[in-house]
């Protein structure tokens, strides 16, 4: 059993797909229409190309709630590692990207939270 | 941008009266001062952290209150338009076109001749996300390059 594909609700897959390739750097991998929506992955050119995130439609009305509320409470639903936390900080702030939380060191890593446009939180860290 | 906890709060509020859909609806500078954020900063901030401007939101919001009613109930799309806070059938249809990409008309027939429970979406229209790979070609799913150490 293999851990290859993650997955987030992105509220809408367009802007979904445009934020995580051209503001966050991920590569597209896969973008198939299945009936009113689309599977899309995307993976990290920093690491393996079988390692997937889909970008899922948040479509289910369960779904919403669970994700409007961990927007609202500020809690994060993905986390991405980086070598670089000031210099992605300042990289994305350029991109205009909202933070709400600059990059802190909070016990073993430094980490940063992010709007990332499609009704989510998401963090960085940077291990020490 | 950085967004302390107390303006990050007062956006969330706003989406969130955004999507009440009050009638009559708020104008963009109603909606800043309420939640305490001038105009400017409000519609900048706005759209970096939610994506689209509050203008474009309440238009998406309107856009997935017609659709969803388009589905469920038995309502015509002018009924549908009226209720969801367009005046005009005619620039309703063709936003709804452009964005959804058939007309409601169209739309409604497609949807309402899924199967269902009057009132409620197919269950086509909300999908558990991970189960849309079971309609994908299985060539979705060949084996790649490894990883980029071996290749």
């Amino acid at each position: 059993m293999r851990i290859k594909l993650t997955s987030i609700m992105v509220d809408d897959q367009d802007r979904g797909l445009r934020f995580y390739t051209e503001v966050l750097g991920f590569r597209k991998k896969h973008d198939i229409p299945v009936g009113e929506y689309r599977w899309i992955t995307v993976t990290s050119p920093e690491g393996p190309d079988d390692l997937e995130l889909a970008l899922e439609p948040n479509a289910n009305p369960a779904g919403k709630t669970f994700q409007d509320a961990m927007f609202a409470q500020g809690i994060p639903v993905a986390a991405f590692e980086v070598t670089d936390i000031a210099g992605e900080f300042a990289r994305l702030t350029a991109k205009g990207v909202a933070f709400t939380r600059q990059p802190l060191k909070a016990g073993p890593v430094t980490l940063a939270v992010f709007a990332d446009t499609c009704g989510n939180l998401i963090q960085l860290y940077q291990p020490a | 941008m950085l967004l302390r906890h107390e303006g990050f709060r007062r956006l969330c509020l706003a989406r969130d009266l955004l999507r009440e859909q009050r009638e009559p609806s708020p104008s963009i500078a109603d909606l800043a001062a309420e939640v305490r954020i001038s105009p400017f900063h409000f519609i900048r901030q706005f759209e970096a952290v939610f994506g689209v401007t509050p203008h474009q939101f309440r238009i998406q919001t309107r856009l997935d209150a017609a659709k969803h009613l388009l589905a469920t109930g038995h309502y015509s799309v002018t009924d549908v338009c009226m209720e969801v806070g367009f005046s005009s059938l005619g620039s309703f249809s063709a936003l709804f076109a452009r964005r959804v990409g058939e007309p409601p008309s169209v739309y409604r027939r497609r949807v309402r001749a899924l199967v269902q429970v009057p009132g409620t979406l197919p269950t086509v229209l909300t999908p558990g996300c991970l189960t849309l790979m079971c309609q994908l070609p299985s060539s979705a799913f060949l084996p790649s390059v490894r990883s980029f150490q071996e290749a």
